[in-house]
Order: structure tokens, then C-alpha cells, then sequence
């Protein structure tokens, strides 16, 4: 059975993304301008979206707060998918007693809590801004996939073409970057699109729970942070349109992500 | 036979007292070496209006003048006899105040890891047995969607409508003052944080157990049992189910401290008294002593079971041993 292309994903993926990072074009209002005179407006004409507590306009603050979340995403995804393949394939291509150190060690940084771990990291960053954000993300979210780095180069290791490579005297880093990292694309290249909206995620609920991004640094979580204050003023859409994008962005992301995932299902049903 | 079980426990308890011993460690290093001052956790404003004497004075009492070697040495000791200090917040013996709390993360985490226990597997069964149905593509769908939502939008969207617009359910805390033993009040409290605990992981378990199941429709035997006559549910239960619950019985021991610290985020948006809201609090601040014992528990929880779950494993197949392969439980961020 094949899989369909996920298009409606893609096209809506491309229509956020475009918007975000275009959103200069089109955008009438200040997204950081606080409008004293219309806080807490239900959505009309003039501010599509309403305005948040603040007074600020939420339709402008989408697409431009919409650019630091993706951005947060791709740097995080970025770290913790360097970090995986270089720790993965060194556990994997190290030899037993190596291995076993380097699989503690990283069964130990899981087992710390990820909420904690990244408290701490935050905590020596210091004040928060986009690119520490993006970095803590990353250091917190590399193990499960260099974990499976590690199983898919053990048995890339064996095989006759990376002997080959091997016998003809190639290094330990021209052996990962030209042949075993070409091996491992498919196989990860799922998890790193789950990666992307995984560290979409983390932003917005350590921005929400007050360790991420200020409210003046205006992104999706911290958007949604001002929204223990909504609850009182029943403005309901300050808290429902950032988390639709947020989570229609997740959505699209994992449509195109189970697209890429190897499929198992190749043969027939018996059942 | 018998000296090497001896030797394989022995293996697994030097295992477990090492990596905790690391843990804790590493928890007291990087806590300490991270910015801001406990001070605040135990006077409050109070250490702005105190003079510089003052301040080394506390800092001496508190123990916290010396050097992080030094700290750990005296932490150690006081851990091994059972003393591990006082909470800086609280002004009380931490194990109390950490004990007043836990039987709340235990309740709402535990009741949640049995329903998605339950559930996933039911869920998988029943999409592996209307594999590529109507009914399969509408519960996939729903469970891609729902597992897209993060958790803290979830409980916001909950809050917003069934205790704001609605005005059914409580939207915080574990129970309403004065009404600390009731049980119709304390089920209230615990509707929503439990709505999003199970919907926040259920789906991860129940695809992987359709998924396996799928593979396992595959296979030959399959093909042996229905061609004898038995009807595809009858084979679905009696002989795929069978050769999948071992790797899930595993999987869930790893995702048993997982859940229990997944209700982390879920405790602090519905303000709920759990371990969850107290490691938050701990490590924002510095209540150093609190957040060792709060990470020590969890920590120790999570290796513990990560130590069940290879054993589950090596006792159903032998061939797993010792050996080097440690089922992965892929842990998501938050």
C-alpha cells in the first residue's frame, strides 16, 4: 500500500511558514505596540484576531512571534540532531566497554527529569533569550534519537561497502560524514521532523510556564503565558488562536513526518 | 544455573546504586553552580535589608559557606542515616514536606498509568483487528490530532470550557477548602489533570502496540491457525496478543516513571499539590535540599525501572541476557 503525499499538510506547513517570515509585507499594526485604549477587544474589523491583555494586536503578533517559534524549532532540532549522530555513532562504532559508558551516560541524562534539566540549563544561561532557548531545547532532546543512531550504526558497521572504505585507509569522521551518515538519513529523518515540533513544543510550555521566553519577546508560548489573565476576562481568544497555530504547525509537521517514516507495512495482512 | 542469577542480581544492584550515586552528583553540582541565591528561598525579601555579616552569618548556618566537595561529603552522610536536610522554603524536614505531597502525584499518576495501560492496548487491538477500516482511520486520526496538542494547551482549552464557560469542574488545586475528605469534591479535582495525563501519552502506546500487532499479523502462523479454522479475532487475542505483550509489559515499566513525570507540566498549570509543582518551585528557588530529594526519588524511579524492564525482558527471552541491546522507551521532550 502506498502512503499518499501529505499535500494539504505541506500547503498549509508552507502558508505559515512564508507568512511568518514575509509577514513584513502585509502587516498594518505593531505587533509590540501596546494599544492601551483597546485591551482585551473581541475580534472585529480593525484587530482580526482581538488584542491580548496587553493591547497589542494578536493578528500581527502571530506571524511575527510565528518566526521565533520556528526558528527556536529548527536551532534546537539542529543541535540535538548533531549531537545524536556524533554521540550515536561513536557509541556505536566504539568499541564494547566505550559503548556501554557512553549508553550510561546517556540513560542517566534520561532519567533526570526533562523539565528539571532544563531549569537548570536555563538557570546558567542566565536571561533567557531566543538562541539560549533554542540551545537548551537542544542539549535536553538529542538522547532517544542517538540511541537509535547507535542501533542503525552497528549494523551499518558490518557491512561490505564500509569494510571496503575501511581497508582503503578512511578515518573515523570520513567513514561518518560519507558513508554511514548517508545510511542513516532515512531512518532518522523522521525523528528529526518529530524533533522540529517537539522543540516547538517545549518552547511554548516553558514559555507558558514562565522559563522560556518574556512576554516582550513575543512568540506563540509566550503569547499563550498571558493566558492565566484571559480566564478572568473571558477572552478566549487570546488563548485559542496562538495554540490553533501552534498546534495546526505541529500537526502538518507530523503529517509529513509519519510520510517519511519507513514503512513496515509492505506486505499483505494474513489476518 | 543458580550462581548466575546471584551474580546477574548482584550486577543489577551495583548498577543501580552507581547510576544514583552519579545522579546525585550531577543534580548537586549543577544546582549549585547555577546562578541565584538560597538565601531568598529561606528569609524572603528580608535578605535585601540584611547586612553583608548577616549574610555570611545565614549562609554558615544553612551550610552553605563551604566548598561543593565539601557540601556533598556532609549531604552524603546525613543521606545514608536518613536526614536530608530541611526544605529553605518550608523551614521543615523535607521527607514531610515531600510526604504531604506525594500520595496526590501517585494517586493522579497512578490512576492515569493504569487507564493508559488498559487503554492503549485495547485501542491497539482493536485498530490491528480493523486494520485500514473506517473505523481504524477515524481513531488514527483522532490520535495523530490529540497527540499534536501539547499538554499545557490542553489543560488550557479544558479549563476554558468546562470550568470557565461550563462552569462543571474546579480548575484547580486536589480539593475545595473544607472539604479535604470528600470524595465526590477530591473526583472533581481530579476529572480534568486526568483527562490530559491519559490523552497526553495514550496514543504513543496504543500505535505501538497496533504497529507491532501489524507486524505480527504478517507472519506464517497466522496463515497456519486461520487455515485450522479459527476466526481472525480468535487468532488476533489468543496467539498475536501473546507474542506482543512481552515487549509491551516492558515498555510500559519504562513508561510508568515517564507518566508519573509527564503529570509534572499537568500539576502546575492546574496548581495541583504534587511532586510535580514542588520540583518546579524547588529548582526556580534554589531550595537545594528539596530538589535533591524530589530529583533523587524520580531519578531512582526511572532507573529502577528501566533495570524491571530488562529483566522482564531477559526473563521471557533468554537469548536478551545481559547482552548489550537495552530496549529504547523514547522518552519526548516534556
Amino acid at each position: 500500500m502506498k502512503k499518499k503525499f501529505p499535500v494539504f499538510s505541506l500547503l498549509i506547513l508552507m502558508i505559515i511558514v512564508i507568512g511568518c517570515f514575509g509577514c513584513g509585507l502585509f502587516l498594518t499594526k505593531d505587533p509590540r505596540y501596546m494599544d492601551l485604549a483597546h485591551f482585551d477587544t473581541a475580534p472585529n474589523k480593525e484587530f482580526l484576531f482581538g488584542t491580548d491583555s496587553m493591547g497589542r494586536d494578536i493578528f500581527s503578533m502571530i506571524w511575527y512571534g510565528g518566526r521565533i517559534s520556528l526558528l527556536i524549532g529548527f536551532l534546537a532540532t539542529l543541535l540535538s540532531t548533531f549531537l545524536a549522530v556524533l554521540v550515536g555513532s561513536a557509541a556505536g562504532y566504539a568499541p564494547a566497554w566505550a559503548d556501554g559508558i557512553l549508553m550510561r551516560a546517556t540513560e542517566l541524562i534520561l532519567s533526570v527529569p526533562s523539565l528539571l534539566l532544563t531549569i537548570f540549563l536555563q538557570a546558567a544561561a542566565g536571561k533567557a533569550n531566543r538562541y539560549s532557548l533554542a540551545v537548551v531545547i537542544g542539549l535536553t532532546s538529542w538522547m532517544g534519537m542517538a540511541k537509535v543512531v547507535r542501533t542503525e550504526i552497528l549494523q551499518l558497521k558490518n557491512t561490505e561497502y564500509v569494510l571496503a572504505a575501511k581497508c582503503l585507509g578512511g578515518g573515523f569522521f570520513h567513514l561518518l560524514w560519507r558513508h554511514l551518515v548517508p545510511g542513516l538519513v532515512p531512518s532518522i529523518l523522521f525523528m528529526v521532523v518529530m524533533n522540529v515540533k517537539n522543540a516547538m513544543a517545549a518552547e511554548a510550555t516553558l514559555s507558558f510556564m514562565g522559563l522560556g521566553l518574556p512576554v516582550e519577546e513575543i512568540s506563540w508560548g509566550s503569547m499563550l503565558s498571558l493566558s492565566e489573565n484571559a480566564f478572568l476576562t473571558h477572552a478566549w481568544w487570546s488563548v485559542l488562536i496562538p495554540g490553533l497555530f501552534l498546534v495546526g504547525t505541529i500537526f502538518c509537521l507530523t503529517n509529513l513526518g509519519n510520510y517519511m517514516r519507513k514503512s513496515i507495512n509492505k506486505r499483505h495482512s494474513n489476518l | 544455573m543458580k550462581s548466575r542469577y546471584i551474580i546477574r542480581i548482584v550486577y543489577s544492584v551495583v548498577k543501580f546504586a552507581l547510576s544514583v550515586i552519579v545522579l546525585s552528583v550531577l543534580v548537586f553540582t549543577i544546582s549549585r553552580l547555577a546562578p541565584g541565591d538560597p538565601l531568598y528561598a529561606y528569609y524572603g525579601e528580608r535578605v535585601e535589608k540584611m547586612s553583608m555579616e548577616e549574610q555570611e552569618q545565614a549562609r554558615e548556618k544553612l551550610g552553605l559557606g563551604e566548598s561543593i566537595p565539601t557540601q556533598y561529603v556532609r549531604w552524603f552522610q546525613g543521606a545514608i542515616h536518613g536526614d536530608f536536610g530541611i526544605s529553605y522554603k518550608y523551614k521543615m524536614d523535607v521527607k514531610e514536606v515531600i510526604a504531604e505531597r506525594i500520595g496526590n502525584t501517585f494517586f493522579l499518576g497512578g490512576l492515569g498509568f493504569a487507564l493508559i495501560f488498559a487503554l492503549s492496548l485495547f485501542i491497539g487491538l482493536f485498530c490491528a483487528w480493523r486494520e485500514d477500516k473506517i473505523a481504524d482511520r477515524v481513531i488514527c486520526g483522532i490520535g495523530t490530532l490529540t497527540s499534536c496538542i501539547p499538554e499545557f494547551w490542553m489543560s488550557l482549552l479544558l479549563i476554558l470550557v468546562f470550568a470557565v464557560w461550563l462552569k462543571w469542574l474546579p480548575s484547580s488545586g486536589a480539593y475545595s477548602v473544607g472539604k479535604e475528605r470528600s470524595l465526590t469534591d477530591r473526583t472533581a479535582h481530579l476529572i480534568l489533570p486526568l483527562i490530559v495525563v491519559v490523552l497526553g501519552h495514550l496514543w504513543y502506546y496504543a500505535f505501538q502496540v497496533r504497529n507491532r500487532l501489524l507486524e505480527e499479523v504478517r507472519e506464517d502462523y497466522v496463515l497456519l491457525a486461520r487455515m485450522k479454522g479459527l476466526s481472525g479475532k480468535r487468532v488476533l487475542c489468543r496467539h498475536c496478543l501473546r507474542n506482543v505483550l512481552p515487549s509491551y509489559f516492558s515498555m510500559m515499566a519504562i513508561a510508568f516513571p515517564h507518566i508519573l513525570g509527564g503529570t509534572y507540566v499537568v500539576e502546575t498549570v492546574f496548581s495541583y499539590p504534587g511532586i510535580g509543582t514542588l520540583a518546579y518551585e524547588s529548582a526556580r528557588y534554589q531550595d537545594y535540599n528539596l530538589l535533591m530529594l524530589v530529583s533523587l526519588l524520580t531519578g531512582t524511579l526511572v532507573i529502577f525501572c528501566n533495570i524491571l524492564a530488562q529483566w522482564i525482558n531477559a526473563c521471557i527471552d533468554p537469548r536478551i541476557g545481559a547482552g548489550r541491546e537495552s530496549r529504547q522507551g523514547e522518552v519526548g521532550s516534556l
